[in-house]
């Protein structure tokens, strides 16, 4: 058993990590739902999201047209047929014809001519869709088969509708009908053109108008406000560091405090520089010098290393001074330490919106994987060091003897050097006497 | 308003500076009142709670929300000297205010007014709860996979725990590593199909296609609305926000005559606060760290230069002496020297051609062509690939590290043979 501190702090440490992998997952779930919903069939205007089932609908006077029809229904049939043939060529001449604003698609939902409504909010149905309340069941079912790439079809449905209710007649038992509908539509299937799906029909979207007036606004805004930023004029600049300066004399104190974001980003750099500085001693450390020359030189660089580290060293302990006289100030709200831009130091923020272009699905999921994994890399080398910290010096202090060091042996040596991938076997070879 | 010198310059900037404050006050989210303003630097009390609200929605580095507004005053108050404190405030009158909003309203005006000279406070707001009409990607890595919010506290880990237990741990989270690289590639695999598919669509030529988001909202019309709320409210807070910078040199000429109302603070040590006992050791863990490696490494250098001074000196007694020989040194010394600065500004500058921080806004294109200011996947490729095999190197390296430090401790034992798990 690890002491208790310790366990707390790597128990801590690896949850932190795995809330972390979890909210990500979270995000990335919710992302895919989303791109799951829009491949499939939907309908752009409405909210239209199901399909009628079949089994309720049979409840009134209408037989289940499973069995055969009645000559009148096969009239019907036809005459249905006929509408559906004639709806697609309309529409099919209305698309060719051009484009036109997506935004009277949206306002068709005050109108009558969309179900969709109906399907999703049946409370409003009623009153919105007035005296056709009864006929947009069974149209859904005209409607799931001959769904319009734009729903500007609508406009013209009607007309097929009216037709076909006054060939129906006042036969308008919601269910039957639309199940007689979805018969008789699937009868007529070859004709008629199938659901809107984005791989079909996506290109053919258009944004509302509104929507496009606000975004094309909204990007210039962004970009007028990045170039006054970049041009910031020389009296707000003046004035503010004037301000700065004042307040500060103001405060009795004429050096400015060193702030925890600042101890923060220095440390980060130290950071750095630690690594940096480890992969070249490792470089030259290696590297086999052929003649004096590089010797010497090889001799020069380490002993500049050197200095160098002592220098980072000596930096840390004056940070850590400063950082004891004045107590460590906790973080406010949140966490900052890596929610803060630590990268935002150096660059400036750039406000206007940027594009990053990419070429194909297998490039963006080059990018994406690569981006995780430099992530992740970056959570698993400060795992090793956290872990580093807090195993090593337990097996040097703990009694080698009892199976219970060599289990902390076997899980250091898997955590630390085979990133908990694999295990070494140890084998006890007693010598027989 | 003060009217009281009589030329028209004075004139016109009485009129500039209401507007002024009404611009900032309205680039700011829930901004008072340009009579708050007014009032503070009066230092009238009735003035004091909106600016603690203010400042607290400002410094808070959390995306407002309901859950922001219900904290009580008091705590507000807290959080907000904390901040400030920590972001390096120097008037120590700020720490010794009431919490409870009864007075402290020029003091409080002067922190924000510190705050916004710093930094471009409302530009950083705004972009904070921008409104993403695209499918954005973040080139920087700053927020990777960091959570946010403290850390949820864990019942479990209370006592001792068996080294098995971390070990399974590691084992959970490198499963949960797999997954999101799966997840994540579903996930490119269907935006790309979505791009795809709406080529063609979109009014702006240079995007081509529509995103998710706008997908999304031909889909969903009521959410389409909303979507169109929100767009038209950060355009207005966005045209505040060039007002205000218009403006701006009118506020700065009033805040330094509120300044001067102030008294002079003697220079006493002021006592330190009491805060929040929040996370004690963010940052102080990561220096400890630094310094723990950092002296490793001073060790390691330590006796490995001694060994190859010696070794040099011995060496160089025996070669002879000339100029062409301290002419060679010489130049050996410079070239290092050269080498070694190079190193040192790899840390000292951050990363100097760095991709802005902020998120992209991710765009298909069969050529692949991109403007000046855009950035091509391919170039992001290649950077994130040098990343990743520099991070590559530095884990190596520790793993090595330890499997030496391992096999010193645990090899001395007789009786036990160590058989490591076969090579990848």
């Amino acid at each position: 058993m690890l002491p208790a501190d310790c366990s707390r702090r790597l128990v801590d440490e690896l949850q932190g990590a795995l809330d972390a992998c979890a909210q990500r997952q979270l995000q990335l779930e919710q992302s895919l739902r989303v791109c799951r919903r829009l491949l499939q069939a939907w309908e752009p205007t409405g909210t239209w999201a199901w399909e009628p089932p079949p089994e309720p609908e049979t409840n009134e006077e209408d037989p289940l047209p499973a069995c055969t029809p009645s000559p009148q229904d096969l009239k019907e049939l036809e005459f249905l047929t006929r509408a559906l043939e004639k709806a697609v060529g309309v529409r099919r001449g209305i698309t060719k014809a051009g484009e036109r604003n997506k935004a009277p698609s949206l306002k068709s939902r005050s109108i009558v001519t969309s179900p969709g409504t109906t399907a999703s909010t049946p409370p409003q149905s009623p009153g919105q869709v007035g005296g056709h309340a009864s006929d947009t069941r069974p149209t859904k079912g005209l409607r799931q088969t001959t769904v319009p790439a734009k729903g500007r079809p609508e406009r013209r449905l009607p007309s097929v509708r009216d037709r076909t209710r006054a060939g129906i007649g006042a036969r308008a038992p919601r269910s039957g009908a639309g199940l007689r509908n979805q018969h008789m539509a699937s009868l007529a299937a070859p004709q008629a053109p199938e659901a809107f799906t984005l791989k079909e029909k996506g290109h053919l979207l258009r944004l509302p108008a509104a929507f496009r007036k606000a975004a094309s606004q909204n990007s210039s805004l962004w970009v007028q406000l990045s170039s006054m930023q970049t041009s910031d004029s020389m009296d707000a600049t003046a004035a503010k560091t004037q301000f700065l300066q004042n307040v500060q004399t103001t405060s009795g104190r004429s050096q400015p405090r060193l702030s925890a974001a600042e101890v923060e980003a220095e440390v980060r750099r130290l950071q750095k520089a630690c690594s940096l500085l480890r992969l070249r001693v490792r470089e030259e450390l290696s590297a086999a010098p052929m003649d004096w020359m590089q010797e010497y030189r090889c001799l020069l660089t380490l002993e500049g290393l050197q200095a160098m580290v002592g220098q980072c060293l000596q930096r840390l302990q004056e940070l850590r001074a400063a950082v004891a006289e004045q107590p460590p100030l906790p973080c406010p709200v949140g966490r900052s330490p890596r929610a803060l831009p630590s990268c935002g130091g150096g660059a400036e923020p750039t406000w206007s919106p940027q594009l990053l272009v990419y070429s194909s699905t297998q490039e963006l999921q080059t990018l994406a994987a690569l981006k995780l994994r430099v992530a992740v890399l970056d959570q698993q080398i400060h795992l090793e060091k956290v872990l580093m910290a807090e195993l090593l010096p337990l097996v040097s202090a703990a009694q080698p003897e009892g199976p219970s060091w060599l289990t902390l042996c076997r899980a250091a040596h898997s955590l630390l050097c085979e990133g908990g991938a694999r295990v070494l076997t140890i084998l006890r070879d007693e010598p027989v006497d | 308003m003060r009217r009281r010198r009589v030329d028209p310059a004075a004139g016109a900037r009485a009129g500039a500076l209401p507007e002024a404050i009404a611009a900032l006050s309205r680039s700011l989210p829930s901004g008072p009142s340009p009579e708050i303003f007014r009032r503070a630097k009066f230092d009238r009390p009735e003035a004091t709670s909106a600016l603690w609200q203010l400042l607290f929605r400002v410094l808070s580095p959390l995306p407002a929300g309901n859950a922001l507004a219900s904290i009580a005053l008091e705590v507000q108050a807290r959080l907000v000297k904390s901040a400030l404190c920590s972001q390096g405030y120097p008037r120590p009158a700020l720490a010794q205010l009431p919490e409870d909003g009864s007075q402290g309203s020029r003091e409080l005006l002067l922190a924000l007014s510190w705050l916004l000279a710093r930094g471009p406070v409302p530009e950083q707001m705004l972009a904070q709860t921008r409104v993403p009409l695209g499918d954005e990607m973040t080139v920087c890595q700053c927020e990777a996979l960091a959570s946010l919010g403290p850390p949820a506290p864990h019942m479990e880990a209370e006592g001792p725990v068996d080294v098995r237990r971390v070990q399974w741990l590691m084992g959970k989270l490198r499963f949960r590593w797999r997954q999101l690289v799966s997840s994540q590639q579903e996930q490119c695999a269907l935006l790309s199909k979505i791009h795809l598919y709406t080529r063609g669509c979109h009014s702006d030529q240079s995007l081509g296609h529509l995103s998710v988001t706008e997908a999304e909202m031909l889909r969903d019309p009521e959410g389409g609305q909303q979507l169109l709320r929100t767009l038209e409210h950060e355009n207005r807070r966005l045209e505040a926000v060039l007002a205000w910078r218009r403006a701006e040199p009118v506020f700065w000429q009033w805040m330094d005559t509120v300044l001067g109302t102030c008294a002079p603070e003697a220079p006493a040590a002021a006592s330190q606060p009491t805060f929040l006992p929040w996370v004690p050791e963010c940052g102080d863990g990561e220096l400890e760290l630094v310094v723990r490696e950092l002296q490793t490494l001073e060790e390691e250098l330590r006796e490995a230069v001694e060994r190859r001074r010696v070794a040099w000196e011995a060496k160089a007694r025996g070669c002879g002496r000339g100029p062409e020989w301290s002419a060679a040194r010489r130049a050996s010394r410079e070239t290092v020297e050269k080498e070694l600065g190079a190193l040192q500004r790899c840390w000292e500058q951050d990363s100097g051609p760095a991709p802005a921080h902020g998120p992209y806004r991710l765009v298909r294109r069969e050529d692949g062509a991109a403007g000046d200011r855009d950035l091509r996947a391919a170039e992001l490729i290649r950077t994130l690939r040098s990343q990743e095999a520099c991070l590559e190197a530095v884990l190596r390296q520790l793993q090595r590290q330890c499997r030496q430090e391992l096999a010193r401790l645990a090899g001395a034992l007789p009786g036990l043979i160590w058989i490591p798990p076969p090579g990848r």
